[in-house]
């Protein structure tokens, strides 16, 4: 078995987690009952053993109301426990071994014994341990995220976009009458006896949170007359939907909302479409004020950033596909409103436009992006609709499903999973192909049973390309078996149970998500460093092969030796022509790697009986922290040097504007992938005082394919200063690639990576 | 046939409406202390040194095949008289500190680039604009250049000093929609003693450019202190602007964002370093307004 660091940081934490509220030995005694039941119940059906532990933690884990929430709902997580992504809490059932060394050490020495033995147990049943014990290997993939690998690999469930439409039509109560119907033809099926404990789990937490908020309520100080109101509301709510279905916005906001939270899911989806009926009826009715509206969603935001998942929290509105979009838009203007003025980094407020979107979205969408909110992210419908279709082999009605969640990645709310368990870093690979296998980075052989061809004999490019894509073809192999096995081990040990009631077609044919329950089984694999590699293949076809300028031996030598003693020929590799600028030989081979790259991935996800496998150029941070283990390349990048972000140019390569970096980045066709982000930064006059031409700018580029396009809007010399002063920008938000954050919480590679990144100004050229 | 220009700006939007694409032609009949591309004014390529970049490393020295580069008290010096741009220093630079401005292209190749961005263009109700140094120095091939990108349907403006051979206008209206046209100060005399120019071949110009009909007029005024910063200056220059029937004023802050290249290019500046802000220009904007001019600030 490979040996991995179990204690080893396994996600992009950036945004810190507010701490559980509980004394540490209460902490301790549930995560010892949590054991216990686990243990306790190994010979049952996972549907069951799952179901009874949740019953330990909820509501158990559920925190006090704070004074300002409007709803309730916030929950603490635990080192053990039990989850679906690795973002809160962790996945299945779950260890997080790290944060459980953290936890003795503050409990105290006292109790050690007990804490190992909670460690010990858990080292043979963590769910993802299970999973890297039998994947990860000595060279070739290793765990999330471990650098020095070309390729990682990890079991979870990120990015489930339930169907939420279902538990608000019908209440728990209609849910519980679907149940029925399937136990009365299949009274012992597990799964559907163990999806009623779940509703009772729900039933329960609304109830206690209730009771909480009653108990709140009554505190108070009698003046308090519009808290008193509030908390009033609120129980009402949660009492209603314990049983029944919701009617106005806040029941069906809280029945949502409370949901999410059981079922580990920290992604929203179209919450336009989903509560814009329930806020037009009351706002029409009366019952609500535009400004309780307004309040309500803000209360939302909050709940939502105080998630802290770093990279997810997605809310979207707009696009195609809405039922009723007239009531749609109305919540979407509250939310437009609500993003601008927070300018928190969470949620990742989703904007989907299409060719319906209206003059004034655009506008309040603009106007939130000159305000620093770097919100909404925008997805264009008419390019990411057709693009969906074809990928995941659905009709484009279904395609209209589609929710990016996480860093971009593509789902199919309430149909597909999509979950990126596996990064690939094409650049890493590139380097320890020209090294003939050796990482040049800690001169570990890397490539399995491939053996490179001899450099020296290679007389055409094409060659060289061959020899490349003969790697990739094999660490595609490895990427969709290292996908498809997480998806078998966890559906050994755990049904998602909250997660697959409200996921077609898990009841309708009894069986929970994974085990052939989810009507869709869909996956991602998220690509590193695709235009470093691009642009090298360009420097390598263009000096070594046209021009002739350099050997390929000489070339493979100065990239090993990090350009020392090459620094002409460095010079001579980064003034060569960038993907970025709008120069369609460069442009070209990006293209063609990206396309062999994606269709390699997704024939091979269709091969293994998925409905779909596809690439996403998404992009956390991992583009800086892979870089630097990554040797350098070809394209003039220095060994340990940040990589480009997504699919955009490496930072301060686009020399030519934002028409041609925009110009190159609509190249790509969307159908082969499930995601891809195009960062722009634009100083704030330039962007403030030419809105009109911004809006033009970006309509253009999504008429001519553009399929998404995120915006950062910051001063000019501001990230400069910041690094220097730190203390004097606690709140400068900037768009990372996949997710936002405060410029200053971010690891220094990371800001100098954004650093490096063109910012479009006033023109210089100016007489 | 070619051009010899030194850059073009792509999403450019500040030389006439829209998101455009400006090409710089290099060359000028002025001199402007104010010059924010100093490299536009001589026809001929030059050498630029950027000393930032530079880790005095002397490979240049070294290489230099008519010993113009020397290294004075730790820095680079060049004699641009012995200088041959043979690009020897260019290419041994390892830093990349040394090039050479200005490049001939031609017009295929600069009409290549224009017409990448045609779709941005046209949603934004812009186009191209040839500025420099001075384009109409360089008439024959800007007129073959405008002739086929009109013939694409794309608009077309000029910005001009004024101060050349009238001829040049003649060739060129008629694939032209818009003129820039600059008006820097209203004395002769100061004009020539400053910049070098003709004010009175300026006019002529412009009164010619006003009796075509083809193509819209807009006067541009870089506002300059101590020279043109000036309230009688100013009326004077609306007053013309009427007189000729033109609606549309530009006024452009005197800003200080080519100064790091006078140094690059072996010359020295000699303006102030402050630069102006929009709201200086205020005043004037409410001058020309009541003179019935729509007057805007910047491009």
């Amino acid at each position: 078995m490979v040996k991995f660091d179990v204690n080893g940081i396994q996600n992009v934490e950036v945004s810190k987690k507010i701490p559980c509220e509980k004394p540490l030995l209460w902490q301790l005694e549930l995560m010892e009952r949590y054991t216990e039941t686990h243990r306790k119940f190994s010979s049952c059906s996972k549907e069951r053993r799952e179901a009874e532990c949740l019953k330990v933690l909820f509501p158990a884990l559920l925190r006090e109301i704070e004074e300002t929430d409007l709803f309730a709902g916030r929950l603490d997580f635990l080192p053990i426990g039990f989850g679906a992504v690795t973002s809160v809490g962790g996945v299945g059932h779950y260890c997080v071994f790290a944060k459980l060394r953290a936890f003795e050490k503050e409990i105290g020495e006292a109790y050690h014994d007990r804490v190992e033995a909670l460690y010990q147990y858990w080292l043979s049943h963590d769910l993802k341990t299970r999973y890297c014990k039998e994947v990860l290997t000595e060279t070739t993939i290793g765990r999330f995220i471990d650098v020095e690998y070309p390729l990682i690999a990890t079991a979870r469930l990120s990015g489930m976009m339930l169907d939420y439409r279902k538990l608000l039509d019908l209440g728990i109560a209609g849910l519980r009458a679907l149940l029925q119907e399937q136990s009365s033809q299949e009274p012992d099926n597990e799964f559907i006896r163990s999806c009623f404990m779940c509703l009772d789990i729900y039933k329960e937490s609304a109830c206690y949170l209730a009771e909480m908020a009653y108990r709140q309520r009554n505190q108070l100080d009698v003046t308090n007359t519009k808290r008193y109101q509030e908390l009033t509301d609120m129980a009402e709510a949660l009492e209603k939907i314990s049983s029944n279905k919701p009617e106005t916005f806040l029941e069906a906001l809280q029945a949502l909302w409370l949901y999410a939270l059981l079922a580990g899911c920290i992604n929203y989806g179209r919450l336009d479409e989903l509560l814009g009926s329930y806020l037009a009826r009351d706002l029409d009715s009366g019952r609500m004020t535009e400004e309780q509206a307004y309040a309500y969603v803000k209360s939302l935001w909050t709940m939502v950033e105080n998630r802290r998942t770093t990279v997810n929290g997605r809310i979207i509105v707009g696009g195609k596909g809405r039922k009723n979009p007239e009531d749609a838009d109305r919540f979407l203007h509250i939310a437009m409103k609500v993003a601008k003025d927070c300018r928190y980094v969470e949620p990742q407020f989703t904007l989907r436009v299409d060719e319906n979107t209206s003059e004034e979205i655009w506008d309040e969408a603009l106007e939130a992006l000159g305000a620093g909110a770097t919100y909404p992210t925008i997805y264009n419908d008419e390019v990411n609709v057709p693009a969906v279709a074809y990928g995941m082999r659905v009709d484009e009605e279904t395609a209209s499903r589609y929710v990016p969640f996480g860093c971009t990645e593509f789902v199919l709310w309430g149909q597909s999973t999509g979950t990126p368990n596996v990064c690939i870093n094409l650049l890493k690979l590139l380097t320890i192909y020209m090294n003939r296998g050796v990482d040049p980075m800690d001169g570990q052989y890397k490539l399995g049973p491939i053996q490179p061809k001899q450099f020296e004999e290679m007389t055409s490019f094409e060659e060289f390309y061959d020899g490349y894509r003969e790697l990739l073809d094999y660490y595609m192999d490895l990427s969709i078996d290292a996908q498809y096995r997480s998806y078998e081990i966890m559906d050994q040990h755990v049904g998602f149970l909250f997660n697959s009631i409200l996921m077609d077609d898990c009841i309708a044919r009894r069986k929970p998500l994974l085990d052939g329950g989810v009507r869709y089984l869909g996956g991602t694999c998220e690509t590193y460093g695709n235009i470093n590699t691009s642009d090298s293949l360009y420097v390598i076809k263009k000096l070594v092969f046209e021009e002739k300028s350099v050997s390929l031996p000489e070339l493979i030598k100065a990239t090993i030796s990090n350009f020392e003693g090459y620094e002409l020929l460095r010079k001579k590799c980064i003034a060569l022509e960038k993907y970025g600028n709008d120069c369609k030989p460069v442009d070209d081979m990006a293209n063609d790697l990206y396309e062999f790259v994606a269709k390699g991935i997704r024939e091979r996800g269709i091969l293994k009986g998925m409905q779909y496998y596809l690439i996403v150029i998404s992009n956390n941070s991992l583009n800086s922290e892979w870089g630097m283990r990554t040797g350098a390349s070809p394209d003039g990048r220095l060994a340990g040097m940040f990589m480009n972000p997504a699919n955009n140019p490496q930072g301060g390569a686009d020399r030519s504007g934002p028409t041609a970096m925009l110009n190159s980045l609509s190249r790509f066709d969307a159908k082969y992938h499930g995601g891809s982000v195009q960062n722009i930064k634009f100083s704030t006059s330039m962007f403030r005082d030419n809105k009109l031409l911004m809006k033009t700018l970006f309509k253009t580029y999504f008429k001519k394919g553009g399929c998404h396009l995120m915006v950062t809007v910051v001063d000019s010399g501001a990230l400069e200063d910041a690094m220097e002063h730190p203390e004097n920008y606690p709140n400068l938000i900037v768009r990372v690639a996949g997710y936002s954050a405060v410029f200053v919480d971010l690891a220094d590679c990371v800001k100098q990576e954004l650093l490096s990144r063109t910012l479009y100004d006033e023109g210089k050229c100016r007489v | 046939m070619n051009a010899t220009i030194f850059n073009i700006e792509r999403f450019a939007i500040h030389d006439g409406p829209g998101i455009r694409t400006t090409v710089f032609f290099k060359g000028c009949p002025l001199r402007c202390p104010w010059c924010a591309n100093p490299e536009s004014q001589k026809a001929a390529r030059q050498l630029q040194h950027q000393s930032n970049k530079c880790s005095t490393c002397q490979s240049c020295v070294r290489n230099c095949p008519n010993g113009a580069i020397l290294c004075k008290e730790g820095r680079i010096a060049i004699n641009r008289e012995a200088c041959k741009k043979c690009e020897v220093c260019v290419k041994v630079c390892p830093n990349g500190a040394l090039s050479i401005v200005g490049q001939e292209q031609s017009i295929e190749e600069i009409y290549e680039v224009l017409i990448r961005d045609k779709d941005y263009y046209e949603a934004s109700g812009g186009g191209i604009t040839l500025s420099g140094g001075e384009v109409m120095l360089q008439w024959k091939v800007a007129k073959e250049l405008l002739r086929k990108v009109k013939a694409e349907g794309i608009h077309t403006a000029v910005e001009t000093c004024g101060d050349v051979p009238i001829e040049a206008f003649e060739e060129l209206t008629g694939y032209v929609d818009l003129f820039l046209f600059d008006i820097k100060h209203m004395d002769a005399e100061k004009l020539r003693n400053v910049t070098g120019g003709s004010l009175e071949r300026i006019l002529q110009n412009l009164s010619y450019l006003t009796k075509q009909k083809e193509h819209q007029m807009i006067i541009r005024v870089p506002v300059i202190p101590e020279f043109n910063d000036d309230a009688a200056v100013m009326t004077q220059i609306f007053e013309l602007a009427q007189r000729f029937g033109i609606p549309e004023v530009h006024l452009l802050p005197y800003h200080t964002l080519g100064i790091h290249k006078y140094e690059q290019l072996g010359m020295t500046y000699q303006m102030k370093e402050q630069g102006m802000t929009k709201e200086e220009l205020q005043p004037y904007v409410r001058m020309g307004e009541q003179m019935g001019l729509s007057v805007g600030i910047g491009g």
